[in-house]
């Protein structure tokens, strides 16, 4: 991965400074490492998009390091929203937290992405 | 100006070792772990079959490719969103309740209405993220 050719030093420095970044990989966005709340992000708060570098199944880092693109919200028993992001590549599904300086609008058309196209007529709920 | 990539074609799905034939371990019937019900193979609109009808639960038994039978977790998977495909077909997405794995799987035609209806809506139920998205942010 990338970060085998980085100082350890270098980058231990860069994250108790608060100054660690990444780039997103599909807008090119330099992120901060840490959101506004002080917790690690791992997807870039305007597009959404993440990247996969861990192993959701087996644990530990992962070879893949190809983009996972947001798929959809998940709404925890608390009341919080959970971004579904899913590998290009290899197709492995990870959950997040969302972020409090997320895009909106993404996310909320991600909400209500399932209700445009709905697989059954809406209109028999009406009379139930 | 012309268009710099052409449109991309949709990626075909890998491929599965399907194990439904006659005498393997997905020829049989199966019942559901979360409310009981006998649920027969045969789904209309689908394939692979791998959650109750009713209530929508399923069971880890794959590991990383649908259909291996490789996990030793045997957990109960709740669904726990609905993703939509590009083109237009919903998608479960279900959570393991002991390990936490994530799955997807295409919804089949005899599903429950009213479970996927309140999936979908679920992230609409909390007005405080509609409101600050659509009322204050433009």
């Amino acid at each position: 991965m990338s970060s085998n050719n980085i100082d350890p030093q270098h980058t231990i420095a860069r994250h108790v400074l608060g100054t660690e970044a990444f780039a997103c990989v599909r807008c090119g966005l330099t992120v901060s490492a840490l959101a506004p709340d002080g917790r690690r992000r791992n997807h870039c708060p305007s597009c959404l998009y993440s990247r996969h570098v861990l192993d959701q199944v087996e644990g530990g880092a992962s070879e893949c390091g190809s983009r996972m693109s947001p798929i959809s919200i998940a709404v925890l028993r608390t009341g919080d929203w959970m971004l579904i992001h899913r590998c290009v590549r290899c197709d492995e599904l990870t959950s997040n937290p969302v972020c409090g300086d997320d895009n909106q609008l993404i996310l909320m058309r991600m909400a209500v992405r399932p209700l445009a196209e709905p697989p059954f007529p809406l209109e028999a709920f009406g009379t139930l | 100006m012309p268009r710099r990539k052409p449109p991309q074609q949709r990626r075909p799905q890998r491929y599965k070792d399907v194990l439904h034939g006659n005498g393997r371990h997905r020829s049989n019937d199966f019942r559901c772990v979360g409310c009981r019900l006998d649920v027969s193979l045969d789904a209309p609109g689908t394939a692979h079959r791998n959650h109750c009808p009713n209530c929508l639960a399923s069971l880890h038994v794959d590991h990383r490719v649908p259909g291996d039978r490789a996990s030793d977790c045997r957990g109960r998977m709740e669904a726990l969103s609905l993703t939509v495909r590009p083109d237009g077909e919903w998608m479960i997405i279900h959570q393991c309740l002991s390990c936490g794995e994530l799955s997807a799987n295409r919804i089949a035609g005899d599903d429950n209405a009213l479970a996927l209806m309140r999936l979908a809506l679920r992230p609409l139920q909390d007005r405080r993220v509609a409101h600050r998205a659509l009322l204050t942010a433009l």
